[in-house]
C-alpha cells in the first residue's frame, strides 16, 4: 500500500528512559502504521532539546533506571507546559512505568526520595518496602471489554487521581498499587501503564487505537472508517 | 591452621572425593559443607595463591579461560573454576579440589560473580581484579547497572593494594575513585575526529561527572568506545594496553594487533576480542611476553564461550547462547560477518533462568537479519510467539519462516535446512534442551555443568 499518511513520535528521553524493550512499542506503531499506509518517523527528545506540540502526533514514554529518571525528573521541568498542550490538545501518550510516574505529580524512588513529576496527570506514586510487583498480569478495560496482556516489573505503588480512569482493571496480577485493582490510567489520548513486554507487541488493538486517533487528529478532515475496520493481525 | 579450618577442610575435601567418585558430580556441596563449619574457610584455603578475579557482566568464562591459557606459557600451576561455580561456595570447592604444591606459590584465575566479590576479598586479598563489562541483565533477576557496579566496588575497597585491569571502553570503570594501581585496555583503531551519540536504546550513556550524555570518537558496541563529555572534558583514560587495528572477523575468528603484536583467536565476535585484551593485559600485568601471548591464542585448546559447533548430519550447526540484548547484538554482528547462506535459528524460553520477561527481544536488533544470506529461518521454544512475531515486525518475509515450538521437532528439522550452515540463538533453558537432545542422538558428547 503507498503511504497515504504521515505520522511523527516524540521519543521521550528515548536515550536514557530504555528499559528493556520499550523501543519496541515504536517498532510495532511502524509495523502497522505501513499496513495502514501511513509512514510512522521517530525522533528522540532528550535533555536539553525542546520538545514542541506541535510537531507531533504521538508521544512515546519510556521507563528508565532510578539514576536516568532522577536526571530526567529535573529536565522534564523545562518542557512541562509544551507536554501539557500536547495533551490537552488530544495528542497521543504512551507512557510506561517511570514514564507514567514522570507524568504525574511525584515519585519516591528505591532511596525513600521524592521525586517531582511535571503534574500534568493527577497520579502520584509511593514506594513498598522490600517488595517488587513481578509477573505476568491480564487487565479488562472496562469500557471496550478488551483484555491485554502484559508483564509487571515495579517497586512503585501509583494511586489514579481526577480524570484518570484505569486502562483496565486487574483479573490477574497486581497492577497499579496491588490494591484498588486498577492497572494504568487513560486521560484523553493519554495511556499510562506499567506494562513491559512490549505493551504494543503483546497488544497490538492498542496499538490501531493509536494510530487511528492521531490520524484523525492530524487530518480531520479524512474519513477513516475503512481503517477502523480493518483488522490487525493477532500477534500473540 | 586452626583446627576448625584444618576440620572444615578435610569435611570439605572427602565429601568433594565422596561425590566425584561416586556421584560423579559436586560442585557447590563441598564448599557448603565447609563454609559450614568454618565460615572463613577461604582465608585459609587462598593464603598461598596469588588470586586474579575476574568479573562483570558478559564474558567472564571466556577470559577466564582464555587468561589461564595465557598464563600458562608461564605458570605450571594455575588453578581455576568452572563456569557456573563463581559464586561462595563454588569458589571453596575449587581450592579443595586444588592439588597440593607446596614448591611455589601457584597462582588461581577465579570467574566471580558480581555480588560475590565482597565474600571474596573478606578473606582473600588479590594481586588483581579484571572487570570486563556492566550491562544491564535480566530485569528480573538483577539491578541496575550501577547497583551492580557498586557491589563489585564494595568488594574491591577490601582490597585496595590489587591492580585493577579494566575495560577502559566502559565509562562505568572509570566512575569511582578508588586508590588501587589501575590498567586500562580498549580500541585505538581510530582517529579522534568524529563525535557521535549511542544508539538511543543504549544504557549507560550518561557522564559520570555532569550527568550529561556523553558522546563518542569512536563506538565499538553498546556504550564502549572512546567516550568524552563536551559539558565538562571528562573522558577515557589513557590505555595500557590499545588494540590499534581490526583485521578480518567471521563468525569462527578473528584477528587483531594489540600494542603493535598481531593476535588471532579461533572465535568470533568483537565481544570476544574484548575478552583477549583483557586476558593479554592480565598476561602482561603477570610477565607474560607479547608473543608468547599471541601463541597461547593460537594454541588448540578449544575455549568455549557461549558459542559451540556441532556437526548435525552433516550441517555446520553453531549453538549460541543469549541472555541479554548487548550480547544479543554481538551475536547478531558475529553471524552478518558470515559469507555462506546460512539458515537462522531463534528459542525463547522464558523460565527463572532465561529470565521470565521476554521484552528484551525487541532490543535486540533484528532488522539486521533480512540483509543477511539467510534461505531460511525457524521460531520455536516456550515463547515462540513473541520471537516470530518480533522477526515478524523486523520485515523476516514470512515465505522462509517456519514455526515450530517443539525443539526436539526443531533438531529434527535441522538435516533437511537448505543451507549447510546453520545458526543457533537459544535462551538458557532452551539452549539446556537442545544439548539434552544432541547429546541423546550422539552429536555431542554429555552435557555441561
Amino acid at each position: 500500500m503507498e503511504n497515504k499518511y504521515t505520522l511523527n513520535i516524540a521519543h521521550l528521553y528515548g536515550d536514557l528512559m530504555n528499559t528493556y524493550g520499550d523501543l519496541g512499542n515504536i517498532l510495532v506503531l511502524k509495523y502497522y502504521g505501513k499496513k495502514m499506509g501511513i509512514d510512522v518517523q521517530s525522533n528522540v527528545v532528550s535533555l536539553d532539546e525542546d520538545f514542541k506540540a506541535d510537531d507531533y502526533d504521538i508521544a512515546v514514554f519510556g521507563g528508565g533506571q532510578d539514576f536516568e529518571q532522577t536526571i530526567v525528573s529535573k529536565d522534564i521541568q523545562t518542557k512541562k507546559a509544551e507536554i501539557k498542550k500536547f495533551i490537552e490538545s488530544d495528542g497521543c501518550l504512551l507512557a510506561i512505568c517511570g514514564g507514567f510516574q514522570l507524568l504525574g505529580k511525584y515519585y519516591i524512588d528505591a532511596n525513600g526520595d521524592k521525586i517531582p513529576g511535571i503534574g500534568v496527570l493527577d497520579h502520584y506514586t509511593e514506594q513498598q518496602h522490600d517488595n517488587r510487583f513481578i509477573g505476568n498480569i491480564l487487565i479488562k478495560n472496562e469500557e471496550t471489554g478488551e483484555q491485554y496482556h502484559g508483564f509487571e516489573n515495579h517497586q512503585g505503588v501509583t494511586y489514579t487521581g481526577k480524570g484518570e480512569r484505569p486502562l483496565g482493571d486487574v483479573e490477574k496480577g497486581y497492577g497499579n498499587n496491588g490494591q484498588d485493582k486498577a492497572e494504568g490510567a487513560i486521560y484523553k489520548n493519554v495511556y499510562c501503564t506499567y506494562f513491559h513486554g512490549p505493551i504494543l507487541a503483546r497488544n497490538n488493538i492498542i496499538a490501531k487505537h493509536i494510530l487511528i486517533k492521531a490520524l484523525k487528529r492530524r487530518y480531520p478532515n479524512d474519513d477513516f472508517t475503512k481503517l477502523e475496520k480493518m483488522d490487525v493481525e493477532k500477534s500473540y | 591452621m586452626s583446627l576448625r579450618s584444618e576440620l572444615a577442610t578435610i569435611a570439605g575435601k572427602s565429601s568433594y572425593w565422596f561425590l566425584h567418585t561416586f556421584m560423579n558430580g559436586g560442585s557447590s556441596l563441598p564448599g557448603k559443607i565447609t563454609t559450614k563449619i568454618d565460615p572463613a574457610i577461604l582465608e585459609h584455603l587462598g593464603k598461598n595463591y596469588d588470586v586474579v578475579v575476574i568479573t562483570g557482566t558478559n564474558g567472564k568464562t571466556l577470559t577466564t579461560a582464555l587468561t589461564v591459557q595465557v598464563l600458562k606459557t608461564k605458570y605450571d600451576n594455575v588453578l581455576t573454576n568452572p563456569s557456573g561455580s563463581n559464586m561462595e561456595q563454588g569458589l571453596v570447592t575449587t581450592f579443595l579440589k586444588a592439588k597440593n604444591n607446596k614448591n611455589k606459590r601457584p597462582l588461581a584465575v577465579l570467574e566471580v560473580d558480581e555480588a560475590n566479590v565482597v565474600k571474596l576479598t573478606k578473606y582473600i586479598k588479590p594481586v588483581a581484579f579484571v572487570f570486563t563489562n556492566i550491562f544491564r541483565d535480566q530485569m528480573d533477576r538483577y539491578g541496575e547497572i550501577y547497583t551492580t557496579y557498586k557491589k563489585i566496588i564494595d568488594g574491591v575497597k577490601l582490597a585496595p593494594k590489587a591492580t585493577i585491569i579494566a575495560n577502559g571502553d566502559a565509562p562505568i570503570f572509570n566512575s569511582a575513585d578508588l586508590p588501587n594501581p589501575k590498567i586500562y585496555y580498549g580500541f585505538k583503531n581510530h582517529n579522534d575526529e568524529k563525535d557521535m551519540k549511542a544508539e538511543p536504546n543504549t544504557d549507560g550513556i550518561l557522564c559520570p561527572v555532569c550527568e550529561n550524555i556523553l558522546h563518542y570518537h569512536y563506538i565499538s558496541y553498546a556504550n564502549l568506545g572512546n567516550y568524552f563529555c563536551p559539558h565538562c572534558g571528562f573522558k577515557r583514560p589513557m590505555l595500557s594496553h590499545e588494540l590499534t587495528k581490526l583485521g578480518q572477523l567471521t563468525p569462527n575468528s578473528s584477528s587483531f594487533k594489540v600494542d603493535g603484536q598481531e593476535l588471532s583467536l579461533g572465535i568470533g565476535g568483537v565481544y570476544n576480542i574484548y575478552n583477549a585484551l583483557a586476558a593479554y593485559s592480565v598476561g602482561r600485568f603477570l610477565g607474560i611476553e607479547p608473543a608468547k601471548a599471541a601463541e597461547a591464542f593460537n594454541s588448540n585448546e578449544r575455549v568455549f564461550g557461549r558459542q559451540e559447533q556441532i556437526n548435525v548430519e552433516g550441517k555446520e550447526v553453531t549453538l549460541i547462547l543469549v541472555k541479554n540484548p548487548v550480547g544479543l547484538n554481538q551475536v547478531i554482528d558475529m553471524i552478518s560477518k558470515e559469507k555462506e547462506a546460512f539458515s537462522f535459528i531463534g528459542l525463547l524460553n522464558a523460565n527463572y533462568a532465561d529470565g521470565i520477561d521476554t521484552s528484551w527481544i525487541w532490543d535486540g536488533e533484528f532488522e539486521r537479519l533480512k540483509n543477511m544470506p539467510i534461505k531460511k529461518y525457524i521460531t520455536g521454544g516456550e515463547r515462540y510467539r513473541d520471537i516470530t512475531f518480533r522477526l515478524k515486525v523486523a520485515g523476516v518475509d514470512e515465505r522462509i519462516h517456519d514455526v515450530e515450538p517443539n525443539l526436539e521437532k526443531v533438531v529434527k528439522d535441522i538435516p533437511n535446512l537448505p543451507t549447510n550452515k546453520v545458526y543457533i540463538l537459544a535462551t538458557y533453558t532452551a539452549m539446556m534442551q537442545l544439548r539434552k537432545d544432541f547429546a541423546e542422538k550422539g552429536y555431542i558428547k554429555g552435557g555441561i555443568e
